[in-house]
């Protein structure tokens, strides 16, 4: 625990005293944001609501792409990577670790994101934010565990940053179609999509172990 | 290449393991036995009935189903093989795991192929976003994505290691998939079972051997493949034999 804690406070600081890879990952979702107006030519209000779930969780899956493969490209530099592996700790902790400060700078970006996403698109975000909060935290929790995953194993690939995309995105489909269906059924007024967010839940959850356990092989050097 | 031979005469690099043994000694039998089952399997297609509705397509039957468990056993013995490299640090399981997946990728893209054409005449249309069309899809990519991997990374330990935790987080997403793309509202047109009955009468038969095909077939793929990997291993063994000795 001492661990994930150290691995987190390290990351942070560093993201802190640099401040480039949550900007770029908030730029470029503003960049998507605006990819998207200018994509959907005559598309009536209501199509346009039907089909902000999906581009919402795009943006949201682009911004973690960027991100990610920076978390483990700045370990490489000193060949800190291999420091992080001969640590007397438990790689699953050191995971865990990267993952929560990859989370956290995704949250941020996602905050911003579905501000603008609500300026930009006419939305009313402000009396469902807490229910849109917690499922983007669920599905968040998914995404960071397996970006974080195959971010690992992505940068020591060569064209590692072709690699993490084509590593993640058919594993995390699961978490796509829950999300988007669950912030669809709360755009729309259904209330809580339940079985979403059970999947949502187990994906995190099934995850969370496969990659505690399993993030030993991927570290060792 | 260092960390596979040490060089010299006791090399265990030329040491055969018991998966490439068996691998030996099962191709050359499961070839002539695939011959063999492929004569029946087609005698018994050509006399099975033609459907009443559907017409000669409906013949699809007798392949396309059978495709899909020789993909399905196929990634399942990758993921399986991972887990074993990882528990058991032996290479033999990970040569096993990614000659499964090149075998079950084959056998997949197969299946693509032969469900639009069926899905053409009967359902009128190439492509459906149907429940396990899409899983299968996904499955496809997730296994595309470990072949590329593969040839993407560097060191054979590293590949190999990276290849198993792929192989093992991709089987998982399975399921999940499976429950993701229910809850998305996607129905199958699938039938839901194949329980004995269930197929016209005369169909059973050939169905029943097209599955035992498509497994005789795995079996000789998987043997063949297994075997060019061992070679590539022994060459490598040699060849680096060979460097150390000109380098002493």
């Amino acid at each position: 625990m001492n661990v994930l804690l150290a691995v987190l406070w390290k990351d942070l600081l560093s993201e802190w005293r640099r401040r480039d890879r949550v900007l770029a990952m908030l730029l470029f979702s503003l960049l998507v944001v605006a990819v998207f107006h200018f994509a959907l030519v005559g598309v009536s209000d209501a199509q346009l609501r039907a089909s902000v779930p999906g581009l919402l969780w795009i943006a949201f899956l682009f911004a973690s792409v960027l991100g990610f493969n920076r978390a483990f490209a700045l370990e490489l530099e000193n060949d800190a990577l291999s420091g992080l592996a001969l640590a007397p700790a438990d790689p699953g902790w050191i995971f865990l670790g990267k993952a929560t400060a990859n989370f956290l700078l995704l949250v941020v970006v996602q905050a911003v994101t579905a501000a603008v996403f609500g300026v930009a698109f006419d939305l009313a975000l402000a009396p469902i934010a807490l229910r849109l909060a917690g499922i983007v935290a669920l599905g968040s929790v998914g995404l960071t565990l397996v970006g974080t995953l195959f971010a690992a194993v992505a940068v020591r690939t060569r064209y590692r940053e072709v690699m993490l995309p084509l590593l993640m995105l058919p594993v995390l489909m699961p978490v796509l179609i829950g999300a988007v269906q669950a912030t669809a059924a709360l755009f729309g007024g259904e209330g809580v999509a339940a079985g979403s967010l059970r999947l949502l839940l187990v994906f995190d959850l099934v995850y969370l172990i496969v990659s505690f356990l399993i993030f030993e092989y991927v570290l060792d050097e | 290449m260092a960390n596979r031979a040490a060089g010299g005469p006791d090399d265990p690099a030329a040491e055969r393991s018991g998966i490439d043994r068996l691998a030996a000694a099962c191709r050359v039998p499961a070839g002539i036995t695939l011959v063999v089952a492929t004569g029946i399997y087609l005698t018994l297609v050509w006399q099975a009935p033609i459907d009443s509705v559907q017409g000669i397509v409906q013949k699809i039957l007798y392949v396309h189903p059978p495709l899909a468990f020789g993909a399905y056993l196929g990634f399942i013995g990758t993921a399986v093989g991972g887990f074993l490299y990882l528990w058991k640090g032996d290479e033999q399981f990970d040569r096993f795991a990614l000659s499964s997946a090149e075998v079950g990728v084959l056998l997949c893209t197969l299946m693509l192929i032969t469900g639009p054409i069926w899905a053409k005449a009967t359902w009128g249309r190439w492509w459906s976003w149907d429940l396990r069309l899409t899983v299968t899809l996904i499955l496809w990519f997730i296994y595309l994505a470990y072949l590329l991997l593969r040839s993407f990374s560097e060191g054979g330990s590293r590949a190999a290691r990276f290849s198993s935790v792929y192989g093992i987080v991709g089987v998982l997403a399975i399921p999940l998939n499976y429950f993701a793309i229910e809850l998305a509202g996607g129905r199958t047109l699938h039938p839901e079972n194949l329980e004995r009955g269930s197929l016209g009468e005369g169909m059973g038969w050939p169905f029943a051997m097209g599955a035992l095909t498509t497994l005789i077939a795995y079996g000789y793929l998987l043997a063949g493949r297994l075997e060019v990997e061992d070679l590539r291993r022994r060459v490598a063994g040699r060849a680096a034999a060979l460097e150390g000795a000109v380098g002493d």
